[in-house]
């Protein structure tokens, strides 16, 4: 909960830690003053809005662990589309959508490991790793939808996921996971470990934390949130191609920093970040389509809000420091 | 005779706390003029505005009777105001050269290019007229040390030839020859009609050094004391508001402790810090580490702790070996680092973050879980029993004076009760006040049966504090001397050169 006043007083600090919710809160607002206006039919937007933002929320949510560390990785998107081939290929060969997530997350979470585990070998920055990842998995997805896949698409029959495309149960995956991930994040030895650890590595080692050990935890961590949100992406989509998931790895970039995350990582990291900067980010999304902007136009809008935010918050920090 | 700098009814807030409170300062040329008082009185506050770090709230400013306002570091000390500030002041990743002119890259170019030739070679110029010419223009400045990043930073503002030099406790991040090379310069400054401004903890050195001595306290100027009227206790009442009470280091001459060693080095040996290095710690006892800065000291340290694995030789507490950190402080050692902001604290995090992190094993539930409730308890515990002077714990450690943040790298490790301790240079650029409680704490562990182990470059304090004393040099020990009353820093130089 952000405490806005102190000693009566708002203070500037206060007001930065909160702009996050109050952005949220005044796209909300705009967003209903623009359908009143345009006679848009509400519950139905909103429906498109969650069928949206919950998979980046869920993807973006675990992924708080890597950013956390100040760590960065590109091959997110990559990394969910071969979950999302390889999940479907599990289904159509079992017929089970539980073998059909275990594999979703399976999947992901080996991918995550590989590109962490790697940088601990190699004693490489874990940025490094995810690239030549994001090579590597391109490829795979080539050849997965090229050996298994009917023309350019791996399908799973949309009657077998119908019963579980709905909001209640894309709520309840969320749900499920953002409190095991603020449980982990808030409430236990492991979160804060990760968020020192981003705050000053040095330092961390010389109070006995683990660099390798933690990142590897944070990436597995991320890679359970691009399983489920594999899981997610099939059961609303269930056509996949090679443009399955292509831009979730910007997407969560941009919500999490939307969401009021210091994109250093750190100390400051929340987990409600990916909840809020995702809403935020569909709303945004949303707001721009219904003012008729081309997907060109709203690129640029939320490219030019990205560097907004990340200026504005770099200027708090900086502001806030005390010489001595 | 007119002043070069004057500060008038300057005023400064950070949030609720005032930092500054209507403060007029003036320094007269050819003068050095020592700026005392505890941390967070305001003195580095004030210079870092006139040096162009920040801004103020409110006052004016005049340099050389003209107004004064600049509008970066650069600026001031381009127009002849420079400053070496406390702590870190250089960038890791690049050369020694593109440190000393940062900002200067345009002087250099060459066409398109830079002449990084013309740039190393007046950079080296620079290094060399300061004497610091052990130090190669080329090299990555992150391969250097402490002391000396900080002389590449006294060389890139004496590039400039400054009228004004602030000088913000820099001296206790320097060994003897730093100390020599930044005390010539002042002097040099002084002779020429130039001016100084000197901050310092260490009351001897700023007596010796100052013509004036202005001291502040909670933002605002108590006193200026010409150099007839310094005398020590009026300086140290002026600055605390108060007599200091109780002794200051430890007033018994008894070096006996109990045969039970509990952390022992066997000939330990890294290149040419450490030679054939063995030491013993026993229950109850204070060694104290001594030498020159390059004498393998800070490394001990750090290898003792699990930290750097040495080339051969062991290290074992309770008769277990300490091969990293995690070993370390599971046998209940502790280590605070020289290098107060890099590794001991993390900056931008709150004080709870920092105390707790060293203690979670102790916090959590089950292992795992950390309940707030505990967490608060255990973090308030410290803040209370060492006075960290914040607004709570949930304040960020950036925000603390030199001393609360050396006080919240001390709670880390007590919070959760170590029975060995590695203290490397704790009281470096902590005032009297600070310093004397960290002292009275050292003695109060060491009555608890807890042991520590004291590397300091200040001779009075391993003297003050310390059973044994192992002067090293080359990286190893060359004299070991006991707490005597009749020991003095006479002695423990003659091994350390």
């Amino acid at each position: 909960m952000v405490k806005l006043k102190k000693n009566g007083r708002i203070t500037s600090s206060a007001l930065f830690s909160a702009a996050p919710i109050l952005g949220l809160i005044l796209l909300a607002a705009v967003f209903l003053l623009i359908a009143q206006i345009k006679d848009v039919n509400i519950s139905y937007s909103l429906k498109n809005i969650l069928n949206q933002s919950i998979i980046t929320m869920v993807v973006a949510t675990g992924a708080i662990y890597i950013y956390t560390l100040g760590a960065f990785d590109i091959s997110l998107g990559a990394s969910m589309c071969v979950s999302v081939l390889v999940g479907a290929m599990a289904y159509n060969r079992t017929g089970s959508l539980i073998v059909m997530l275990a594999v979703c997350v399976g999947c992901a979470v080996c991918i995550s490991l590989i590109s962490s585990v790697l940088a601990s070998v190699f004693n490489l920055p874990v940025f490094v790793t995810t690239i030549a990842m994001l090579s590597l998995l391109n490829a795979l997805v080539l050849v997965l939808i090229k050996v298994n896949g009917t023309g350019d698409v791996i399908q799973v029959p949309a009657d077998a996921v119908r019963d579980i495309n709905t909001p209640w149960f894309k709520l309840l995956v969320l749900i499920l996971f953002t409190a095991l991930c603020v449980l982990t994040f808030n409430y236990m030895k492991l979160g804060r470990q990760e968020k020192f650890l981003g705050g000053n590595p040095l330092c961390a080692e010389l109070t006995g934390l683990s660099a390798k050990k933690l990142s590897i935890i944070g990436f597995a961590m991320a890679g359970l949130g691009v399983g489920l949100g594999a899981f997610l992406t099939i059961t609303y989509a269930p056509t996949l191609s090679r443009n399955t998931a292509a831009s979730v790895g910007m997407d969560v970039i941009i919500a999490i920093v939307f969401g009021g995350m210091p994109i250093s990582g750190g100390a400051r990291s929340k987990i409600w970040s990916a909840i809020i900067g995702s809403l935020s980010m569909t709303l945004l999304s949303q707001i721009m389509l219904m003012l008729n902007m081309n997907s060109g136009v709203s690129q640029m809008v939320k490219a030019v809000i990205f560097i907004a935010v990340v200026y504005v918050s770099m200027l708090s920090s900086k502001k806030n420091i005390l010489p001595r | 005779m007119n002043s070069i700098v004057e500060i008038r009814q300057m005023s400064k807030c950070f949030g609720p706390t005032v930092a500054l409170d209507s403060v007029d300062i003036s320094a007269r040329p050819g003068e050095i003029l020592g700026l005392i008082g505890e941390n967070g009185s305001g003195k580095s506050t004030a210079t870092s505005i006139y040096a162009g770090m920040q801004l103020c709230d409110s006052g004016e400013m005049f340099f050389k009777g003209k107004p004064w306002k600049p509008s970066s570091m650069n600026d001031a000390l381009l127009h002849g105001v420079g400053m070496i500030v406390q702590e870190n002041g250089t960038v890791p990743g690049i050369s020694v050269a593109e440190n000393i002119f940062l900002g200067e890259t345009k002087s250099f170019m060459k066409g398109p290019f830079v002449d990084r030739r013309r740039m190393c070679s007046e950079a080296q110029d620079a290094l060399d007229r300061i004497g610091a010419d052990h130090i190669r223009a080329e090299a990555v400045t992150a391969s250097l040390d402490f002391q000396d990043r900080k002389l590449i930073e006294i060389a890139r503002v004496m590039a400039k030839d400054p009228d004004v030099l602030v000088v913000d406790e820099t001296t206790t991040a320097l060994s003897q020859k730093g100390r020599e090379i930044i005390y010539r310069i002042m002097e040099q400054m002084k002779q020429t009609g130039k001016t100084v401004i000197f901050i310092s903890h260490d009351l001897d050195e700023i007596m010796e050094k100052c013509d004036r001595l202005t001291v502040l306290r909670d933002g605002k100027i108590i006193r200026t004391f010409e150099a007839e009227e310094f005398e020590e206790n009026a300086v140290k009442a002026a600055m605390i508001g108060r007599e200091l009470q109780g002794s200051y280091y430890r007033d018994d001459y008894d070096g006996s402790v109990p045969d039970e060693v509990v952390l022992r080095a066997e000939h330990l040996n890294l290149g040419n810090e450490l030679v054939d290095l063995s030491l013993e710690l026993h229950r109850g006892e204070i060694v104290g580490i001594g030498g020159l800065s390059h004498c393998g000291m800070h490394t001990l340290g750090k290898v003792l702790f699990g930290n750097i694995t040495p080339a051969s030789g062991s290290v074992e507490a309770e008769g277990k070996p300490v091969r990293n950190e995690a070993e370390a402080m599971k046998l209940n050692i502790g280590y605070v680092a020289k290098d107060r902001d890099t590794e001991s604290l993390c900056l931008e995090a709150s004080i709870r973050d920092n105390i707790a992190i060293a203690g979670l094993d102790r916090i959590a539930v089950n292992k795992h879980f950390i309940l707030p409730a505990n967490e608060k308890k255990y973090v308030q515990k410290q803040v209370d029993s060492l006075s960290i002077k914040c607004r709570d714990a949930e304040q960020y450690v950036s925000t603390l004076s030199g001393g609360n943040k050396q006080k919240v790298a001390f709670g880390k490790w007590i919070g959760r009760d170590s029975q060995i301790l590695i203290l490397d240079c704790p009281t470096r650029g902590v005032d009297i006040g600070v310093k004397q409680s960290m002292y009275q704490l050292m003695n109060q562990m060491k009555r608890e049966g807890k042991s520590i182990v004291l590397i300091s470059e200040e001779m009075a304090e391993l003297i003050g504090m310390s059973d044994r004393i192992l002067v090293m040099k080359d990286g190893s020990v060359k004299k070991e001397l006991h707490r005597s009353s009749t020991l003095c820093e006479a002695d423990v130089i003659e091994y350390m050169i």
